[in-house]
């Protein structure tokens, strides 16, 4: 699950592998859900939260190799981008997770967070971060 | 286990509840509140998008389905202070054709009570919590107090983004806020960081737990968090609630006992907690004999614009509701061909992430042109919001699902589609804000167009005058139950556009005074 789960990430966010990306992951979905940070929380994701990660991720990796022959992390990058662009918008046939839009969605959305969503991530863009409480971890 | 008894149980620590809790216990009241999250507290306002997922729905799932399935979770709060601990602090007062929709367009429902029923709760809680804001410059605001507060300062999008309102002759004035422009009631003034949206901690802005928390407890309230109620509980006669049942954090059943049951648990649980109390007197769940418990939830809609310009635009400073509204689309047939009022705002602050941040902007961009685009962002990147009314539908409904929780209670289920004057109106909305968007001379504008959000959520529990055609009375008294109340937006019978926070505080003053004065016929 780690290997997809990262290569999704770098596709979808360049850096977010470096940025901890399978470390967040991880960590939340050891937590109890009502102790989750995950934005999967948010949008209504029912928990235990791994099963949507293990169905979305198995089915990333079914549907790659039907279409282009290799489960994700196994293809080139331009081949990762070429079927993110596939089912970023529609659910491709066969595709059995998650609506394939939704779990782009939220995918991409814990990349942003790991990558943007930090105090780093504001000194990367230049943005002040002008805290009231410091956030002592980054999750 | 049985707990003392006490003269009110207020079920849910949210806005509603605290605010009932205060003005309750200053009039001699014992209030225990119990709430099903956790005991939150200003220090855990971390200024963190991600640490503020905490604030959000941490309990039992709810269900949600329809064409346009509710984001429940998004929406609610969890813990002490509730939803309005994430709240953008944007304060309009509903208008008087807001209360009236069916008597004045014959469409809709009809509040049982006017704007001006309504106009010295709304003066009063203004004054007592504090709100900034420029009652000349809004024209179109009802009869009441001016704001004690003047308005908060504009950042460089504001200017930028009213140009493109006055261009087409859109009439603009400064957002009304729950936030201090400066310090009041001991209160300090806002810095414009940006942050209301995960938590305010400071104090600047208006949220339960710097405002009425501190009058409870100083009244004598209890709060318990981590309690989860599960049925409120009758004499044997159905004629009066006892109390209320519950689980504490290590899964022990408790009973507290009440003179009388408020539910402030906001509107999905509301009618959960009323159905799952059914008894052989009251089989439909309680203060159901209409049946229209759990009918009529209604949503707001938003019609996001994006206009990118290339110059700092400050957009991290501000507050993130709103620098700027206007009301000129308020009118509900303002729109050819659709029905329902708009709330247009402006000059949100903005951060990177999460469902309201520039990387979903542009939810088409990923790899390096996300990269490429949230630079641009960083600097140049604003938003006009428009707000959308729902008309209530008797087919959008909160009822029992068939899974049950631990307790063995029934899962709420949320079933909801927007109509097509919704759906008009949404349209309509990004047609216009494209235009004020170009009208600004922005790089680049765009409409923000994904699936049709729902945002707040009311009804399921409406007033109304008779026990026939609602579920409380304009106080938020059930029409079967004397000493069972009902407070929070549930008791909406029509949304409006206008953000529901600082109406619901308005009616729940009014409801906690009725209840007080009234209490030796109540319990």
């Amino acid at each position: 699950m780690r290997a997809a789960l990262e290569a999704l990430g770098e596709t979808l966010l360049p850096g977010a592998k470096d940025a901890g990306l399978a470390h967040y992951i991880d960590q939340q979905l050891s937590v109890d859900p009502s102790e989750a940070l995950l934005i999967a929380r948010g949008v209504g994701v029912i928990p235990p939260y791994v099963n949507f990660y293990r169905a979305g991720l198995a089915a990333l990796d079914q549907t790659s190799a039907k279409l282009h022959g290799a489960k994700f992390a196994a293809l080139a990058p331009e081949k990762r981008s070429e079927f993110v662009e596939q089912f970023r918008q529609k659910v491709p046939e066969g595709w059995s997770g998650p609506p394939s839009p939704f779990f782009y969605f939220v995918s991409r959305a814990d990349a942003v967070d790991v990558y943007y969503g930090t105090v780093e991530g504001f000194e990367r863009l230049g943005i002040p971060y002008m805290p009231h409480i410091v956030p002592i971890r980054r999750w | 286990m049985a707990n003392e008894k006490v003269d009110v149980v207020i079920v849910g620590g949210g806005a509603s509840g605290i605010l009932l809790a205060a003005k309750l216990g200053q009039a001699g009241k014992k209030v225990v509140i119990l709430e099903m999250g956790p005991p939150l507290a200003l220090d855990d306002l971390v200024s963190s998008q991600i640490w503020s997922r905490r604030l959000k729905w941490g309990g039992v799932p709810v269900v949600s389905e329809g064409k346009n399935p509710v984001a429940h979770n998004f929406q609610s709060g969890w813990g002490l202070g509730g939803a309005a601990m994430h709240q953008f602090a944007n304060w309009p007062r509903f208008h008087p054709e807001d209360f009236r929709v069916k008597s004045q367009y014959g469409r809709g429902l009809d509040w049982p009570i006017s704007y001006d029923d309504m106009r010295p709760y709304y003066d009063r809680i203004q004054k007592e919590v504090g709100l900034s804001g420029d009652h000349v410059a809004e024209v179109w605001r009802p009869a009441g107090d001016p704001y004690p507060m003047p308005p908060i300062r504009w950042f460089r999008q504001a200017e930028l983004l009213a140009e493109g309102f006055r261009k087409i002759g859109m009439r603009t004035a400064p957002m009304p806020l729950a936030i201090n422009s400066v310090s009041y009631n001991g209160r300090p003034a806002c810095i414009y960081d940006g942050w209301c949206h995960i938590g305010c901690p400071i104090g600047a802005l208006s949220n339960p737990i710097v405002t009425y928390l501190g009058d409870a407890r100083h009244a004598g309230a209890e709060v318990r968090a981590r309690s989860t109620v599960t049925r409120v509980l009758m004499n044997k006669e159905g004629t009066k609630a006892t109390g209320v049942e519950y689980y504490d954090a290590s899964r022990q059943r408790h009973v507290q006992p009440a003179s009388a049951v408020v539910l402030a648990a906001w509107s999905a649980q509301n009618p959960r907690l009323l159905l799952n109390s059914a008894t052989p007197k009251h089989a439909k769940g309680l203060a159901n004999a209409s049946g229209l418990v759990g009918k009529y939830m209604m949503c707001h809609f938003a019609s996001g614009t994006w206009a990118l310009f290339d110059e700092d635009v400050q957009n991290h400073m501000g507050t993130t509701g709103a620098q700027f509204m206007s009301y000129d689309r308020y009118p509900k047939t303002s729109h050819k061909g659709a029905f329902g009022s708009t709330f247009i705002v402006a000059g949100s602050a903005l951060k990177t992430t999460d469902l309201g941040g520039f990387a979903n902007a542009r939810l088409d961009l990923y790899g390096p042109e996300l990269h490429a685009f949230m630079k641009r962002a960083a600097r140049g990147l604003t938003r006009v919001n428009a707000f959308g009314e729902e008309l209530p539908n008797i087919e959008n409904r909160v009822e029992l699902a068939a899974d049950k929780d631990e307790f063995g209670m029934p899962l709420g289920r949320i079933v909801h589609s927007f109509d097509e004057d919704a759906a008009g109106v949404w349209n309509a909305n990004f047609e216009e804000g494209l235009k004020i968007a170009k009208a600004t001379g922005a790089k680049e504008a765009w409409s923000g167009r994904g699936a049709m959000p729902t945002i707040h959520l009311m009804g399921g529990t409406i007033m109304g005058t008779t026990a026939r055609n609602s579920v409380v009375n304009s106080y938020g008294q059930t029409h079967e139950i004397a000493n069972l109340w009902i407070a929070g937006p549930g008791i909406f019978p029509t949304a409006g556009a206008s953000n529901p926070t600082y109406t619901i505080f308005a009616l729940s003053l009014r409801g906690a005074e009725q209840l007080a004065a009234k209490w030796a016929t109540v319990v």
